[in-house]
């Protein structure tokens, strides 16, 4: 396989079966069928589940990647392979070109404490430590001084927003603060991949919001390659550079949020797009045609390349003729059919 | 069973008297503390009381060690104990004679106790079965000591089922209309007799002395023929031709023992403990000082041995001087 | 066959065999009992096992015995002769710490009432074998249940080990025991830790088992080697639950102490119960027993709030004032004061509470007897020994005949059939079955009925595994020759638990009803389990005297108690939700408590049953100290006798039935839990 230097992470042919013997059953069942549908088959005939069947992805250093699923898609436990919280039971799975699934335990510890960082949907914090102390955790077991690791912590802190709760227990602390801690948590070893399960969706959706913007505002900071879990379609295409949609086990697609919304590969896509304001999240180039050739009307409502499909449908309600897209220096970029536009709002429908 | 564990016990106290003649010996270790058990009885409380005295008199330090009647043994055998000072022949653990045949434990002589074990009843039952004290008056009397357990036959509280069955073989051996019932423990037999003298209802028990409850609660034996060694061998002899046990108990013999070291480390103590006796005359006043009056029972033999001396300091002197 | 239920087709094979035996058991007597010949002397094999085995171990263990009396005595040298100002100083500013002026004045007033009692010194004694104890099962019990969390293959032995170690009574091991470690409080010190540990181990196992996921990831994602992440994540983040198993640790800690004052030792204040006990003296000794359940209670609650969530912080400056307060009049009354065993200020009332007891029995012992009569007659007797026997002249006041045998079994047959065509099979073959037994006496019962109903229960329980094993162990006491033995102990306690869940389970409901009802109960309960059980022995003796009947109520009045907790707990834990839709679709109370509350707590209530069942096991052996004749009299024959085989056997069967009637009460819990969905 092509193993790209540029992926920080790259997951090949990723298989997590549970139930006994799920080793020597998944060797068996992919030597028999070549087929990942029919491998999962065989292994829910002996009763195994095959939580993540065949994953195959690669994710770019810096990139925003988004994994999303209904509950029970599997994308919890893929996050836990690609984390290494479980052992894949086959695959293999690089970050920056190191093979995971095969690192010994204090390679493991090691990598966790200066790479990789995690934020869970239930915060998962330690009841009985301070904000400053659960914060500061991954500091303490890597032998930090008590002084220099609550400096760091505090640092911080302050960049979620938690500023003066410190001293506070998270019993003490909303949801939404008790998330910001394990965001905080995360960071503090200023982690170069992260990853992070479903982390707004136990919250209100007020404060979700809230956080996943200051969550944008972090990342344009910190520019960390993000593996992102979420079960809610909106958020998926708020953050994401591309999405990863997976179903029982298996990924159905990759693609970019105006892909995911515009081309879905199937019912189980489209049904998750179908409550989409699709005008929000594509814009104008996936419906654009190439310029060179394409005879468009006089009128140029003065289409950009990145505008949504709302805004420019917006400037070109009263016309029928294709329009151009020009760039910002004025050079043509490409020609949009205004009745495109509104039919790549009601895709579903058709 | 029960029978070769009497004459191995028997044997080892012809020699144990026979080896305790000798003169004045070494006092031993005197630092080391001589470790007395105090088992469950307010009896044995005075006994290995006034012992424990005795050897202060003598010089040694003395402690009082709460244990077990029962199994007690091992831990003299260990020599963690060193001496327990009344050992009822009626009711030892086979534990003992096994620590005798090893030569763990000896024997250190009869406590001269003159103890009574027997079929018993509270006085007030003799007037409801007037034939009282002779035996064969529970024949007609038997449907007054009826319970619901029992009938229609009447009923004898027994001693605990670990003790032994002494009063059921009675009445097999007497053919008298009774049903044993073991008591469980010291204390439901007690119990009985305290709840049948207030109610002034029938009891019969399997009982001994000396025993604070038997002035306490007025016991008296019931007759029975004399328990010769012919009655428990030979159905023939006795009331009943068929069977043996149709007598009253054998005579119980009380003794001592001690741990297999307790005459090399002290010499004098072991010589203190193998003469010492006490008579039941002495023992059950202060019993009843201790159980009835509520005195502690150091105070009690205190004043028991100031008043005393004449009888137990020339056993003293004897292995001192 | 093919429209049978399991539970019918089980009920059915049962009965089938337990006809069958009925028919031939006049040809072939061993269908009753068993053939003596092919009983193996197991209880010789296993004594000569265990004393091999003991004399190999026994040197580590005196050692480990001589190792242990420092502490012992040290704590004891500490406790006896601090003045009791500064013993009662330091529980209460720890008591202040702990929970503030209430609990700082329970500590202040408990200890007085001890003081006051004249039981200082002893009980001065029994705590420091308490502290000593403790710390040892928390070790241990703390080992356990870590070992079993990392690895997860141990759970299981581990589980049953836990389980042998709290159903095999403790007097069956007092014997090895003594054996090994010599004589003297040590063992006291040892039986107590094995008897203390197992809470502490399944409270850390369910402690660890229950921490979030999500945590001990965040802790390994932290990078924490395994130690950190046990030592600074899971064992604080399972604090409470810890806790609440140290508070259980300390409470059977202090609970097996005065058992253990038994094999004496130690002038603590169990071996005082026990001579108070042996006089008859049932004022004193219920003075003994109350200075014990003051120190419980002290413990308890001390120690239950420290594993409180939300614990408020008391101000450390007064403890140190107590503390000051404390030492400067303990040095100031230096000497000056009478010793501790002089205070008796309740005599009058200790000797007021014997004479009530006398007057009571003279007034009313023909009334009660004559109660206790009517339930020998007419319930236990039937039960052990069956109709056939239990009725005479003299107790129903007719003869069983032949005939009447065949009039119940045409009533059974009729009522069964009537049953069955309505619809209830299982219900229908049940009552055959039940006729059956009440006719033949449980003590009766040919064995092969009981194994093939056993192994019938087991299936429809649990499934095939528990049939399989409880046949097994059964099989093991039918072989080993302590079947009769068995079946009494199984009658009595039967008997008792059967009485426990009916009263308990009425006084439970009645409780969830009336607030007022478990105000009353709840003290009562608390000290029924708390209070040395040999106290109770005198007065129900005086009562009702030597018999199964007193035994009868004195397992009863120990196993009641969760009997009453759980079904009240039960009964009043329904979700707010449930009991709102049931009053808004126009429930009464009685209707919610039958139709929502009650089906609800079925697996609560089927958990308390456990309880109580385990509970009737347990206390069997101290009913034998009123003379009964089962399993719990060979214990006790055998510590008599130094007997450590026949110790272990009949300890291990008592276990055997109490593990068998424990699996299949969760069996059929689990079942009702999975049918509401919990």
């Amino acid at each position: 396989m092509s193993d790209k230097p540029q992926a920080a992470i790259s997951c090949q042919n990723v298989w997590q079966v549970f139930g006994p013997n799920a080793d020597s059953a998944l060797a068996e069942a992919l030597s028999v069928h070549s087929e990942p549908e029919a491998a999962a088959a065989a292994l829910r005939e002996k009763g195994l589940i095959a939580a993540v069947q065949d994953a195959n992805f690669e994710v770019a250093e810096g990139e925003l990647f988004v994994i999303m699923g209904l509950s029970g898609s599997g994308k919890s436990t893929l996050i836990r392979c690609i984390s290494h919280l479980l052992h894949a039971t086959n695959g293999e799975i690089r970050i920056d070109d190191e093979n995971i699934v095969e690192a010994t335990p204090a390679r493991l510890i090691e990598l966790r404490r200066k790479k990789l960082g995690m934020v869970f949907q239930h915060f998962g914090l330690f009841p009985h430590m301070s904000v400053i102390d659960n914060v500061a955790y991954p500091l303490r077991v890597q032998g930090m001084k008590r002084k220099a690791r609550l400096e760091k912590a505090q640092k911080v802190i302050d960049l979620v927003g938690l500023g003066g709760r410190e001293k506070h227990y998270p019993r003490e602390l909303s949801g939404g603060q008790r998330q910001r801690v394990g965001i905080a948590r995360s960071l503090v070893t200023d982690c170069s991949v992260w990853f992070l399960d479903e982390p707004f969706s136990a919250l209100d959706p007020l404060i979700r919001r809230q956080l996943q913007d200051e969550f944008l505002q972090i990342q344009a900071e910190l520019k960390t390659t993000i593996v992102f879990i979420t079960h809610d379609i909106n958020e998926a295409l708020k953050l994401a550079d591309r999405i990863a949609i997976m179903r029982d086990g298996k990924v159905v697609q990759i693609g970019t949020p105006s892909d995911i919304i515009l081309n879905p590969v199937d019912d189980y896509v489209r049904e998750f797009s179908k409550d989409v304001a699709k005008g929000r999240h594509a814009h104008v180039a996936s419906v654009m045609e190439p310029g060179e050739g394409h005879v468009y009307g006089a009128d140029d409502p003065g289409l950009r390349v990145d505008m949504t499909l709302d805004a420019a449908l917006a400037r070109c309600m009263d016309l029928y003729e294709p329009v151009p897209v020009r760039a910002e220096d004025g050079t043509l970029l490409g020609v949009v059919n205004p009745a495109d536009l509104a039919a790549a709002l009601h895709v579903e429908a058709g | 069973m029960k029978m070769t564990r009497y004459a191995a016990t028997l044997g080892a106290a012809t020699f144990a008297v026979t080896t305790g003649m000798v003169q004045a010996a070494d006092l031993g270790a005197v630092d080391k503390p001589i470790r007395l058990a105090v088992n469950e009885w307010t009896g044995q409380h005075v006994t290995t009381h006034i012992a424990g005295e005795m050897l202060k008199a003598a010089g040694y330090k003395v402690e009082y060690v709460s244990a077990g009647m029962m199994n007690q043994f091992q831990a003299i055998a260990d020599g963690d104990i060193h001496a327990t000072l009344e050992i009822w022949s009626s009711n030892v653990s086979d534990d003992y004679a096994k620590k005798i045949g090893e030569g763990t434990v000896v024997e250190l002589g009869d406590l001269e106790l003159a103890a009574r074990e027997g079929i018993a009843y509270p006085a007030h039952v003799g007037e409801l079965c007037p034939g009282l004290p002779a035996w064969e008056a529970l024949k007609d009397c038997a449907p007054l000591f009826a319970s619901a357990e029992t009938l229609p036959a009447g009923r004898l509280v027994d001693y605990p089922a670990d003790w032994g069955t002494p009063g059921a073989d009675r009445m097999t051996g007497l053919d008298l209309p009774f049903k044993a019932v073991p008591a469980g423990s010291e204390a439901a037999l007690i119990v009985e007799l305290r709840a049948a003298t207030e109610r002034k209802t029938p009891l019969l028990v399997t009982f001994w002395q000396p025993h604070w409850a038997m002035s306490a609660y007025d016991v008296k034996f019931v007759d029975l023929p004399a328990g010769e060694d012919a009655c428990f061998s030979d159905p023939a002899w006795g009331p009943n031709p068929n069977a043996i046990n149709d007598c009253d108990f054998a005579a119980s013999r009380i003794f001592k023992a001690g741990w297999s070291g307790l005459a090399e480390t002290w010499p004098a103590a072991s010589e203190i403990l193998s003469n010492y006796t006490l008579a039941v005359e002495d023992q059950q006043p202060m019993m009843g000082a201790v159980d009835v009056d509520g005195g502690k029972v150091e105070e009690v033999v205190a004043a028991w041995m100031a008043e005393n001396e004449a009888t137990w300091r020339p056993v003293v002197d004897a292995a001192t001087k | 066959m093919a429209g049978l239920s399991k539970g019918s087709l089980a009920a059915l094979v049962a009965l089938v065999v337990g006809a069958l035996c009925l028919l031939l058991e006049t040809t072939l007597p061993w269908l009753v009992t068993f053939p003596e010949t092919l009983v193996v002397p197991a209880t010789d094999w296993v004594g000569t096992g265990m004393t091999w085995l003991l004399q190999l171990i026994k040197p580590i263990a005196r050692g480990f015995s001589a190792l242990m009396s420092y502490p012992m005595e040290a704590t004891n040298l500490v406790l006896g002769s601090s003045p009791w100002i500064l013993v009662i100083a330091v529980v209460t500013a720890i008591g202040w710490m702990l929970g503030g002026v209430s609990m700082a004045l329970m500590a202040v007033v408990g200890l007085g009432f001890v003081l006051a009692s004249g039981y200082w010194a002893e009980s001065m004694n029994t705590l420091s074998l308490v502290a000593v104890s403790v710390p040892l099962a928390l070790i241990v019990g703390g080992g356990i249940g870590v070992l079993a969390n990392e690895y997860p293959r141990f759970r299981k032995p581990v589980q049953a080990m836990l389980d042998i170690m709290q159903t095999v009574p403790t007097f069956a091991y007092l014997t090895p025991l003594l054996v090994l470690f010599g004589f003297g409080p040590v063992v006291g010190l040892i039986a107590s830790a094995i008897y203390a540990a197992p809470p502490m181990a399944r409270n850390v196992l369910l402690g660890l088992e229950r921490i979030e996921p999500e945590i001990k990831e965040a802790a390994i994602m932290a990078g924490g080697t395994r130690l950190q992440q046990l030592f600074q994540v899971e064992i604080p983040s399972a604090a409470t639950q810890i806790l609440v198993g140290v508070n259980q640790c300390l409470m059977a800690a202090l609970s097996m102490v005065i058992i253990a004052a038994v094999i004496g030792g130690f002038d603590d204040i169990g071996w005082e119960v026990l001579l108070t006990m042996r006089k008859a003296q049932f004022g004193p000794a219920l003075m003994a027993g109350l200075v014990i359940v003051v120190f419980a209670v002290i413990i308890d609650r001390m120690s239950g709030t420290l594993a409180q969530d939300n614990r408020k912080r008391y101000d450390a400056r007064v403890a140190w004032g107590i503390l000051a307060v404390g030492v400067v009049a303990s040095a100031v009354t230096w000497n000056s004061l009478p010793n501790p065993s002089e205070y008796s200020a309740f005599d009058d009332a200790v000797d007021a509470v014997d004479a009530g007891l006398s007057a009571f029995t003279t007034a009313n012992w023909q009334w009660l007897a004559a109660v206790k009569n009517n339930v020998l007659y007419f319930g236990l007797l039937p039960l052990r020994i069956g109709l056939d026997e239990a009725v005479l002249p003299f107790t129903w006041g007719f003869q069983w005949t032949a005939q009447w045998s065949l009039g119940l079994f045409a009533v059974g047959a009729v009522t069964g059939l009537m049953l069955a065509l309505r619809g209830q099979v299982t219900w229908g073959i049940m009552v055959l079955i039940f006729v059956g037994m009440l006719e033949t006496g449980i003590t009766n019962l040919p064995w092969p009925f009981v194994l093939v109903g056993v192994a019938a229960l087991g299936w429809v329980a649990s499934g095939r595994g528990l049939a399989v094993l409880s046949v097994g162990l059964l099989l093991t006491i039918l072989l080993s020759g302590l079947w009769d033995r068995a079946m009494l102990s199984l009658y009595l306690s039967g008997a008792a638990v059967f009485a426990c869940a009916i009263v308990g389970g009425g006084i439970g409901l009645l409780c969830a009803v009336s607030p007022m009802a478990w105000r009353i109960t709840r003290p009562i309960c608390d000290m029924l389990q708390t209070i040395p059980l040999f106290v109770f022995l005198i007065p129900v003796l005086m009562v009702f005297q030597i018999g199964e009947f007193s035994a009868f109520l004195a397992i009863i009045a120990y196993a009641i108690v969760p009997m009453i907790r759980y079904s009240r707990h039960g009964l009043t834990e329904t979700p707010d939700e449930m009991i709102e839709a049931a009053i808004a679709s126009g429930a009464t109370t009685w209707q919610i408590l039958r139709d929502v509350r009650a089906p609800y707590a079925a697996p609560t209530i089927l958990l308390g049953l456990n309880q109580t069942i385990l509970y009737a096991f347990a206390m069997l052996v101290i009913a034998a100290l009123i003379g009964t004749t089962g399993l719990g009299q060979l214990i006790y024959l055998a510590l008599g006798q130094a007997d450590v085989g026949l110790g272990i056997s009949a300890g291990a069967a008592m276990a055997i039935l109490a593990l068998i009637a424990d699996r299949m009460v969760q069996g059929f819990a689990e079942e009702r839990r999975k049918v509401l969905g919990l």
